[in-house]
């Protein structure tokens, strides 16, 4: 049996372009580009200190928490348009339970939780079933939580927010552990932070080191020939909305218990946040390429810029400005290593 | 080359016959495959072959007739079941992901695991190292498994498919139209690999439409038409023009022939 | 890619930011202020529409008029986000805070950690009830329940009799709040009406009111608690039923003055907004100056005030400069 030659047209690879394809390093390099730049134009002097820091990882934990799950979720190859309105829907559940219903706060946050399950087993369900894409099935979910969280809120409060909720029976240690803030060089960070970091790491270790993170970057990469080569592209897609929906509760149960309360439209929009974080994160909308850690940075440069664009004293109405330039660009770059990785010939 | 003579078929069609409906796609097909042997399945498209492929690999039942396993009755009832059995079956669109690299598509659907089986934690270094090895025996040698599978020819991605389906036991390998897409060089490629799978003892069924490919490396030939086997032949009981002879129609291509060439000389 | 490239792609995007700093930076900051190291901030739930555009007018004026930097946020109705604008606010070294606070109770923490950092703060908007609890030493705005019992008399006077309450932000307690003040002082029935989302899809919105005045022919008035609305939605209702119905609402814009001008729309409760603005600024800055708390502990009210066919001259011109 004759030796197969190696192909002469195998180039020797650049260790730059080596580095450049994996997803997260372009997030990087940009957020540390991002970085300086406020840090210079910074009128406060706080950007770059630890309490410019307290600032710009509470904006982004809460985003970046779900931003993973749906980046795990968008590399399967699916939507989820709901996983904003779910952050309002738990926490009113959340607020209802504990105020309305007597429940404790534990027994109630585990009840909200389940919930969430539910709903995101129900979106992996429909979007298996009828085929449809996951955009226009979540879409839907989005619509129905949107209305319920409304109407529900008013049959059973007569206003549009929950509160008194810190009365509920260990309302305060389920604060020190989902929305308390801890001292640090000085400066009180959210224990949302530790949180999201947890998660990244779990969400990191999940994709990379485990058989189910590969049935993720198969079901979306080629779900015909995953199915072919026998992996459960259906069980693996609604794993993960199922987890995409209990992240969201998680969150908005820590808003509530912050916040002592929520109004029946937070979360709303948030949705597409959580997207463009995974985008520009290095994870394609098309599916199949993507990383945890890329939506966190993403994340961690949406909170650049809440509070980099006010302490540098811009008009804060260049942040969405900003946000859709950091996407174009992002997307850009992203499609440009997909290609690279698929083959492109010159 | 001389073929391994194995006395008993491993996968045997005993008049099996397939119909959707009141369409009939196949009747009464008997072949019988032997390991370390290439059987091609010759015919031209819409002859049944991608039928016998789904029956084969476990995507459709048999509508009639007896599948024998070693000698043994079976049913399938999915893909899965037959890759239990150990047949291997390497579609056209090769079920790799094109974006994951290629010691992750070696191992898709059938991950090694390490630590506490259960909890499914990949033991991504026994993955890299052998799937960097298996290619290496069919004769591959890459650089680098990290890379994408996209980034390989069209070739090499059929190699480390069928370097794959070796791997993981397959007794009997199918191969879907391999070369059907591929150019002079590459289909050279794919077809040294065939052999060396014949080597290690594999029972390759090798299905086209390209007759020059499957006389190469057949050791027995079926040609299929029209749903039914309408010829069958030993590899040192034919020559290459009568296959192709065979394959284009035979006594039928000659009336046709006859006709032609009347009307083209008013 | 080459580095090459991409370096100048980085430079470029940097360079294109830097750019956005230029000019943004003009309207947040005045050049040189003779107090320029006093930083006011302002940090609303608004959305930067016609409405708080105005305030935030206002704002920048009591700025520019002290010499004051400014740094003006607005939510758009995420408590969670103004919170942490707030904290970040604290951190990033505001010398005073204004905050609206329909959701007074997402914002507590943050005011009280301005206050125990030592920061003077103050509410404007909304908010009258609460900013005690805020730790807040007066709120600059409007009441929104006087402000619809006033328009209920008003209605009662234009002899009304059923009037209908569209409530374009389900979420905002501030507009149930002035249904229910003007179902205090109305004689007749007020009947409260959901459009939520109604801003954005004023077509949708006129419809709904529409069907609503069709299905009642005794509805006679509608209290329209937005100007966009009133004009883009309630008087469109009313002219496309052939209706007439008295129209009142809450704040102007230039299309609504002309309505009250061609005696289409009855009257605009103005709770003068750009004051509001303005005088947020200033509070902060005679306490942070001169340690003046003004209010003797309780609101400072900026409405309602009423513009009527009799005023509405003198306030188009105003508002057309975007002042009022």
């Amino acid at each position: 049996m004759t030796a197969v030659k190696t192909d002469e047209r195998v180039q020797r690879i650049s260790l730059f372009t080596k580095a450049l394809r994996r997803p997260e390093l372009g997030a990087l390099i940009g957020a540390l580009v991002i970085f300086t730049v406020f840090a210079v134009v910074d009128t406060t002097g706080q950007f770059a200190q630890l309490q410019g820091a307290a600032g710009w990882t509470k904006f982004a934990a809460p985003i970046g928490i779900v931003s993973i799950f749906v980046a795990l979720l968008m590399i399967a190859g699916e939507f989820d348009l709901s996983s904003g309105v779910m952050v309002g829907s738990a926490g009113l559940l959340l607020g209802n339970l504990i105020s309305e219903a007597n429940m404790g706060v534990w027994p109630a946050i585990l009840t909200t939780l389940v919930f969430a399950a539910f709903v995101g087993l129900a979106n992996g369900y429909l979007v298996i079933k009828t085929g449809l894409p996951s955009f226009i099935v979540t879409l839907a979910t989005f619509f129905v939580l949107k209305g319920m969280n409304l109407a529900v809120t008013k049959l059973i409060t007569g206003t549009v927010r929950v509160d008194g909720v810190d009365t509920g029976e260990g309302f305060e240690t389920a604060r020190s552990w989902f929305a308390t803030k801890i001292e640090f060089g000085g400066a009180s960070f959210q224990v949302s932070v530790i949180w999201w970091i947890g998660f990244t790491i779990f969400a990191t270790w999940l994709l990379t080191r485990t058989t189910f993170g590969n049935w993720i970057f198969a079901s979306g990469g080629d779900p015909n020939a995953a199915r072919n080569a026998g992996v459960p592209v259906a069980r693996t897609k609604i794993t993960l909305f199922v987890l995409t929906s209990v992240a969201a509760a998680l969150v908005g149960c820590m808003t509530l218990l912050e916040l002592r309360g929520m109004q029946a439209g937070q979360g709303i929009g948030q949705e597409f946040y959580y997207i463009i974080a995974a985008a520009v994160g290095g994870t394609l909308l098309t599916g199949g390429a993507g990383s945890a850690i890329g939506a966190s940075i993403g994340a961690i440069i949406m909170g650049f810029a809440a509070i980099g664009i006010p302490y540098a004293l811009w008009d804060q109405d260049w942040v969405s400005t900003f946000l859709g330039v950091i996407l174009f660009l992002a997307v850009l770059v992203n499609t440009w290593l997909s290609k690279q990785a698929k083959g492109a010939r010159k | 080359m001389s073929a391994k003579k194995s006395a008993d078929p491993i996968l045997e069609l005993k008049g099996v016959g397939k119909s959707f409906g009141n369409v009939v796609a196949l009747r009464d097909v008997d072949i019988a495959v032997f390991p370390g042997q290439v059987t091609c399945v010759l015919g031209d498209n819409g002859a049944g072959k991608s039928t016998l492929i789904k029956i084969l690999s476990g995507v459709h039942k048999a509508s009639e007739g007896e599948f024998l396993i070693s000698g043994q009755k079976t049913e399938f009832n999915s893909p899965r079941d037959a890759m239990s059995k150990g047949i291997a079956t390497v579609f056209q669109d090769l079920a790799t992901v094109p974006l994951m690299s290629v010691w992750r598509n070696f191992f898709l659907g059938n991950e090694p695991k390490k630590w506490w089986k259960p909890l499914g934690i990949l033991d991504t270094k026994f993955a890299k190292e052998t799937a960097k090895a298996e290619l290496l025996n069919m004769g591959i040698d890459l650089r680098d498994t990290n890379q994408a599978i996209g980034t390989l020819s069209g070739g090499e991605r059929q190699a480390v498919a069928i370097a794959r389906a070796v791997y993981f036991g397959a007794n009997v390998l199918i191969l879907d139209e391999p070369t059907s897409a591929l150019g002079v060089r590459q289909s050279g490629i794919v077809l040294k690999y065939i052999l060396a799978a014949r080597e290690r003892g594999v029972a390759v069924i090798f299905i086209t439409h390209n007759p020059h490919h499957a006389f190469l490396v057949g050791d027995h030939f079926y040609l299929l038409n029209r749903g039914r086997m309408i010829a069958s032949f030993v590899r040192e009981k034919v020559q290459l023009d009568e296959l192709i002879q065979a394959m284009a129609g035979g006594a039928e291509l000659d009336t046709l022939t006859h006709e032609i060439s009347v009307i083209r000389q008013d | 890619m080459s580095w090459k490239k991409f370096a100048a792609l980085a430079a470029v995007s940097s360079l294109a930011l830097a750019g956005c700093a230029a000019t943004g930076g003009d309207t947040a900051a005045p050049a040189a202020g003779d107090n320029a190291d006093i930083k006011i901030c302002v940090y609303t739930h608004g959305d930067g529409g016609t409405f708080w555009s105005v305030a935030q007018a206002g704002a920048e004026a009591a700025a520019a008029d002290l010499g004051v930097t400014l740094d003006y946020q607005g939510s758009t109705n995420d408590s969670a986000k103004q919170a942490s604008t707030i904290e970040a606010g604290v951190a990033g070294g505001c010398s005073g805070i204004a905050a609206s606070a329909p959701d007074a109770e997402a914002i507590t923490d943050a005011m009280l950690a301005a206050a125990a950092a030592g920061i003077p703060t103050v509410t404007m908007n909304s908010g009258s009830s609460v900013f005690r609890d805020l730790g807040a030493f007066t709120h600059v705005g409007q009441d929104e329940i006087v402000a619809g019992r006033e328009a209920g008399l008003r209605f009662n006077d234009l002899g009304a009799t059923k009037i209908l309450c569209p409530i374009q932000e389900a979420a905002n307690s501030g507009l149930t709040d002035r249904c229910q003040g003007a179902r205090e002082t109305f004689t007749g029935e007020v009947i409260d009406f959901n459009i939520d989302g109604g801003l954005a899809d004023l077509a949708g919105s006129a419809a709904k009111i529409q069907a609503a005045l069709e299905a009642d022919p005794a509805i006679d008035g509608i209290f329209a608690l937005n100007a966009d609305i009133a004009t883009g939605a309630a008087l469109v209702a009313s002219d496309a039923t052939g209706r007439n119905a008295i129209i009142g609402t809450v704040d102007m814009s230039a299309d609504a003055l002309t309505a009250i001008k061609d005696g289409k729309m009855a009257f605009a409760v103005d709770q003068q907004q750009y004051a509001q603005g303005y005088m947020s600024v200033v509070l902060l800055f005679l306490n942070i100056t001169n340690a003046h708390e003004l209010g003797g502990g309780l609101p400072i009210y900026t409405g309602p005030g009423f513009v009527t066919a009799d005023n509405v001259d003198k306030v188009m011109e105003l508002v057309a400069a975007g002042t009022r």
